[in-house]
């Protein structure tokens, strides 16, 4: 594994088994199939040798029909027709199961490593990329959608590329009797494809109605049951009644429509046509002596053949059409491009911990502005508690230090450089920052603790642990420090998942603490417990805090009023309390 | 989830005989009996057309062996053919389009009287089972139901061809039909055996893909900390492994599903060669013809593959009629709560009165106990005490969310149970701790209570409350998308979209139970105004959390384990120096202002 350099716009790269080719969709799952090629090759030779055997059973059958109308039938001779009919399917089906399980194997490989691919890609992208994308869309990406990719080659090609080669089986062993006898099985293949072709189209649509209206009904009724009291506290039972019933009406209508779309599947009715259309055929062919009932009736069942293409088809093709739009959102979140880069020669040095902000102006997207007109000072070793009420911009302000986003115009200097003139590295490593959700492991809560610093003794995680208040609780699980996060029920409320992550910051020391505080205590003991470990954390760096708590801003060194993306008042608590109404209003009984 | 989280059982699943059972689903299907005889007649029709094809071939050969072929000949025979394959086509088009319509109907109906069943029914089953398990029976089980109409026609398709088939062949020459049908249930065991060996393999399988989907969720939301930390080589290996051993798991259960079809290939393939070499026999010693040869030889296959649909029919079958028997059971499930009369209230005063009241959830866990309180017209009462001392269910008990078992609830002096619930509950605004918003717009989950409200008056309302600013700061005002729950709203917009949902509706009883959230300090402010709008016409109850809310209380009951332990407000209850006062050394302390000056001071000890 290797960290890439400046060139590269990625923050971080592994090496993959391949490189593949991201340019469309099928392409790229084309790069990634021809690295399975051995077992394509089995997969392949397994479909055509299944499907060339198959047609030994007619031929064989005409065969022995033909001895037995002779006058005197050799017993022996349709022994060995037996014969050869048997060994021959004893054979399609080793190879038959080759074609399965090598499609099988090709599948699982693919998930694999689209997996690996996408996940090593997720690894290298930026922190702004990864804010700004739900976890829950990622996961469905390297769950659902790299499965829906398998299921594209097993059962999905497994079956095209299988029944395909039962579509081609009359074209050769028809004229092997007389030449116009492919006419038939060439008319079926022609208007087979027009027909699949007419009706996935009209299909598409109405299943794709039938999986919003369920989606639409679903969505509703988990709504109204969770939510069951307030539609009793309302009073309206009856109204969310109707209201299930009006979208199950609907589901049921699209169902309705979609059963009458499928129940008109014209390959069917066409494949009916062709057996009695090849079958006058061939019969006249034998009227005119030339050819012999045996070919009739090999003819016959080869033409039977075709019955496997025709239904198998439409579950297989959809099956193609799900993992081709799952590997385009795949290839969609790998392509996303990342803004930030590494910035290797960038200045990197120890930081003191002053911040300014000048002119700053911030948006995602370039639409609206989230921050307008920012300008703020702060001195190495300041507190500065940030409030405002959700959606002025708190958490915006503070994800501009550490480059997890980009400013729009203005500048950010840390220790007096542009961050953007940081080595991102230097920068990020110096930074601590604390989420409103803190993510833990399912490991134990000592890993979790020295997840920052992995040579970490178990001294120093207790000794940290102890700085955050956290020593107590933890101590008060039948493991201790080994117990596993997660295992048995084993949850921890949001105080104390802070605290963890205090710990975690206590050790790694950063020069600059960012703590989006909005955790509540239930009792003064636990906000004891909490404020003693912030304000133990915020000694000796500058620490910003987006918080609630009033002692918090009390006690703050400055206090930084958001309001709709812009500072609405700064100052120390004695400033603003004279200064800012809405300030004053809060620190009133 | 879906479809194993449903099948887990619940208390209150009951058994169905299976006369029942049928009963209650054939009730559903009485409705449809028009349709249901149409796909009766267009199945049989198939079957028979299906049997029959095979024989019209057969009979057609002996006839072309025998003599000459006329055009005539080919005409009708390959006519025959034609007019069978259009009717099979067409026929199969009726059972579809009819089956379809059915099984959507039916589960529509069956969907619709689920949820009718479950949102009538009282808080105390919706807290006891998980609103997930409900949803899949309204769903995934009605859908699992609809499955098996299906599977259950085609599977008697199959079968009555099947045994036309088999009587044409006894009837042909019984000693060749006999053979093959030894064969059958010599499949049917392999079968069996098989799916039993598959189906430990898929369970095994699919505990450890939940395994591995749940490392991999995991490494998916472990990534944005991981780089907080560079620890991108440990997250990455963690993945890898789990990657790993999903294929691993993969590759194994694909060996399993890979090699069924290829057996019972080879299998038909070596009966086939043994009906041609021992059917040519019985031709030469001229038991049978060759027309009837080639029928046995054609028509092998079909007794072969339903046996594959057969095996699996009656598990099946048995998941299909469990569907059923969920569905019914919530439909069925007992309401606790019942009302003995429906007087319609009007312009309730907000007298409460409970006497005496006995209440538990379970029967052997008491919450209240011969509890008596008497709350006056008007009245603002915070109830407080550590969890479990009973101060939810007196609010809970008075929304008629629960039903009580002994004693007297009354308002304005009439018993509750004798008052029409919905009018009731009209009357009330209940704001629970963890509000609750639909997806739709603010203004929609305003209106929720008062679908007549208009917006004049909402804005009006919404402006009394810190001159509309939170208005403001939402993206779109009124018309901003909260998302599915409310996500999208912060939990202080949430409880200020509860509560104005309360004040439009101007209720005459009023009962909120605090949330514990973290709120920024200004929309606190917003949200204390609100409170205050509501709190000063309105009989209150208020299961309190925060210092401001007890303060604004004209009174305060203490509760320990179900009772009152004491009261009266709070500058009295704390110059008692008792209960409250340690109560509010617990609780309230810290969200005081002296706490806030002194916070320093106390942490630096």
């Amino acid at each position: 594994m290797t960290t890439s350099t400046a060139d590269n716009i990625t923050e971080f790269s592994f090496e993959t088994k391949y490189e593949t080719n991201r340019r469309s969709p099928s392409l790229w799952i084309l790069s990634h199939a021809n690295h399975q090629w051995p077992w394509i090759l089995m997969a392949l030779i397994g479909a055509i040798s299944n499907a060339a055997l198959a047609s030994v059973v007619p031929i064989y059958i005409g065969r022995a029909f033909n001895e037995i109308l002779t006058p005197s039938p050799s017993l022996a001779l349709i022994g060995r027709f037996a014969l050869i009919i048997g060994l021959s399917q004893t054979l399609r089906g080793i190879l038959q199961f080759g074609r399965n399980f090598g499609f099988e194997i090709i599948a699982q490989n693919i998930e694999k490593y689209v997996r690996q691919e996408l996940y090593v890609n997720l690894l290298g992208k930026s922190m702004t990329f990864h804010n700004l994308q739900s976890v829950g869309d990622l996961m469905a990406r390297a769950t659902n959608d790299v499965r829906e990719v398998n299921y594209m080659f097993s059962p999905g090609f497994n079956l095209v590329i299988g029944s395909l080669n039962f579509l081609f089986i009359p074209l050769i062993v028809g004229p092997s009797f007389h030449i116009s006898l492919i006419a038939t099985p060439a008319a079926f293949i022609i208007l087979y494809v027009f027909a699949l072709w007419h009706y996935l189209s009209i299909l598409n649509p109405i299943t794709t109605e039938v999986r919003q209206n369920f989606g639409k009904m679903n969505s509703r009724l988990s709504e109204a049951i969770d939510g069951v009291e307030v539609v009793k506290g309302s009073a309206q039972e009856e109204a969310e009644i109707q209201r299930f019933r009006s979208n199950a009406v609907d589901y049921r209508d699209a169902s309705i429509e979609q059963g009458k779309v499928e129940s008109r599947f014209l390959p069917m009715l066409l494949l009916g046509i062709t057996m009695a259309v090849g079958l006058a055929h061939a019969l006249f062919l034998l009227r005119q002596g030339l050819i012999n009932i045996g070919d009739v009736i090999a003819y016959f069942g080869t033409l039977s053949l075709l019955g496997f293409p025709t239904f198998v088809s439409i579950f297989a093709y959809s099956q193609i059409s799900l993992g081709f739009a799952s590997a385009d959102r795949i290839l969609d979140l790998i392509k996303t491009e990342n803004k930030l880069d590494q910035n290797t020669e960038g200045y990197a040095q120890p930081i003191k911990g002053a911040i300014k902000f000048e002119n700053v102006f911030f948006s995602y997207d370039d639409q609206e502005h989230i921050l307008e007109n920012i300008n703020l000072e702060i001195f190495p070793g300041q507190t500065v508690a940030i409030v405002g009420q959700t959606g002025s911009g708190k958490t915006s302000l503070v994800k501009l230090i550490n480059r997890t986003f980009d400013v729009n115009e203005g500048r950010i200097l840390v220790d007096g450089i542009d961050v953007r003139d940081w080595y991102l590295e230097s920068l990020r490593n110096q930074i601590s920052t604390i989420e409103q959700d803190v993510f833990l492991f399912s490991r134990s809560i000592a890993d979790n603790i020295a997840f920052g610093k992995q040579d970490a003794t178990r001294e120093e995680v207790i000794e940290a642990a102890k700085e955050a208040q956290a020593h107590e609780f933890i101590k008060s699980f039948d493991n201790g420090y080994e117990t596993v996060i997660g295992e048995r029920g084993m949850t921890l409320s949001g105080g104390q998942r802070q605290r963890l992550a205090l710990a975690r910051a206590f050790l790694t020391s950063p020069h600059i603490l960012i703590l989006d505080d909005s955790t509540s205590a239930i009792d003064s003991e636990t906000e004891d417990r909490i404020q003693k470990a912030i304000f133990r954390a915020a000694e000796g760096r500058t620490t910003l805090i987006i918080t609630h708590r009033l002692s918090q801003i009390r006690w703050a060194n400055l206090i930084v009023v958001m309001r709709k993306g812009k500072i609405a008042a700064v100052g120390t608590h004695e400033e603003l309390m004279e200064k800012s109404k809405s300030y004053r209003q809060i620190f009133r009984e | 989830m879906g479809f194993f989280s449903g099948l887990a059982a619940e208390k209150y699943d009951r058994q169905y005989s299976d006369k029942r059972l049928l009963n209650r689903i054939f009730d559903y299907f009485k409705k449809q009996s028009n349709s249901l005889i149409v796909i009766g007649i267009a199945l049989i029709v198939r079957s028979i057309i299906e049997a029959f094809n095979p024989v019209i071939v057969a009979r057609g050969l002996d006839q072309v062996t025998q003599q000459e072929i006329s055009l005539e000949f080919i005409f009708i025979l390959s006519g025959i053919i034609l007019g069978l394959g259009i009717l099979s086509w067409f026929a199969n088009l009726i059972y579809r389009r009819f089956s379809a319509k059915i099984i959507a109907v039916i589960i529509q109906q069956l969907a619709t009287d689920a949820f009718k069943a479950s949102v009538r029914q009282d808080m105390s089953f919706h807290d006891s089972f998980q609103s997930g398990k409900i949803v899949s029976r309204i769903t995934s089980d009605t859908r699992e139901f609809g499955q098996l109409i299906t599977l259950s026609t085609d599977v008697l398709m199959q079968l009555i061809s099947s045994i036309i088939l088999a009587v044409i062949l006894v009837q042909t020459e019984w000693r060749l039909a006999l053979a093959i049908f030894i064969l059958v249930p010599l499949l049917f065991l392999l079968v069996m055996r098989y799916r039993h060996v598959a189906r430990k393999i898929t369970r095994e399988g699919m505990r450890a893909m939940a395994n591995v989907n749940a490392t991999i969720k995991e490494t998916v939301s472990g990534i944005a900390i991981a780089k907080n930390f560079r620890q991108e080589d440990k997250i990455y290996d963690e993945f890898e492994d789990a990657n790993q051993t999903s294929f691993e798991v993969n590759i194994k259960r694909g060996f399993a599903l890979s090699i069924v079809f290829p057996v019972l290939r080879t299998i038909g393939g070596i009966a086939t060669a043994l009906l041609v070499y021992f059917g040519a026999m019985t031709v030469t010693e001229g038991f049978v013809t060759a027309g009837a040869w080639y029928l046995f030889l054609s028509t092998l296959d079909r007794f072969l593959f339903p046996v594959m649909s057969l095996s699996s029919f009656w598990t099946n079958v048995q998941t299909g009629l469990s569907a059923a028997e969920r569905i019914f059971a919530l439909i069925d499930a007992k309401h606790s709560v019942e009302q003995i009369d429906s007087i319609f209230p009007r312009n309730l005063q907000g007298q409460i009165d409970m006497q005496s009241v006995d209440f538990s959830y379970t029967p052997d866990e008491p919450v209240l106990e011969d509890f008596s309180l008497h709350i006056e017209p008007g009245e603002t009462l915070a109830l407080v005490g550590h969890t479990g001392a009973g101060k939810t269910s007196i609010g809970r008990l008075i929304a008629r969310f629960y039903e009580f078992q002994d004693g007297e609830i009354l308002i304005d002096g009439k018993d509750i149970r004798r008052f029409d619930l919905v009018a009731l509950r009209r009357q009330m605004g209940i704001v629970s701790q963890v509000p609750f918003l639909f997806s739709g717009t603010v203004e929609e989950n305003i209106q929720y209570g008062c679908p007549v409200c208009n917006r004049p008056e909402l804005i009006r309302i919404a402006n009394q409350i810190g001159d509309g600013e939170w208005l403001e700061t939402l993206p779109n005002g009124l018309n901003t998308e909260v998302g599915e729950r409310g996500s999208q709203l912060s939990m202080g917009q949430r409880q200020l979209v509860a509560l104005m949902r309360v004040l439009i509706q101007r209720p005459s009883i009023f009962i909120l139970d605090e949330a514990t959230a973290s709120i920024d300090p200004f929309t606190e402010k917003q949200i204390q105004t609100a409170l205050e709008l509501i709190l000063s016409d309105t009989t209150s109850i208020l299961i309190a959390h925060r210092l401001s809310t007890v303060k604004s209380s004209d009174r305060i009951l203490v509760m320990r384990q179900g009772e009152i332990i004491e009261e009266g407000n709070h500058s009295a209850l704390m110059a008692q120096g008792e209960h409250y006062a340690e109560l509010y050394n617990t609780y309230f302390r810290h969200q005081s202002l002296e706490y806030v000056e002194e916070a320093k001071k106390y942490v630096r000890k």
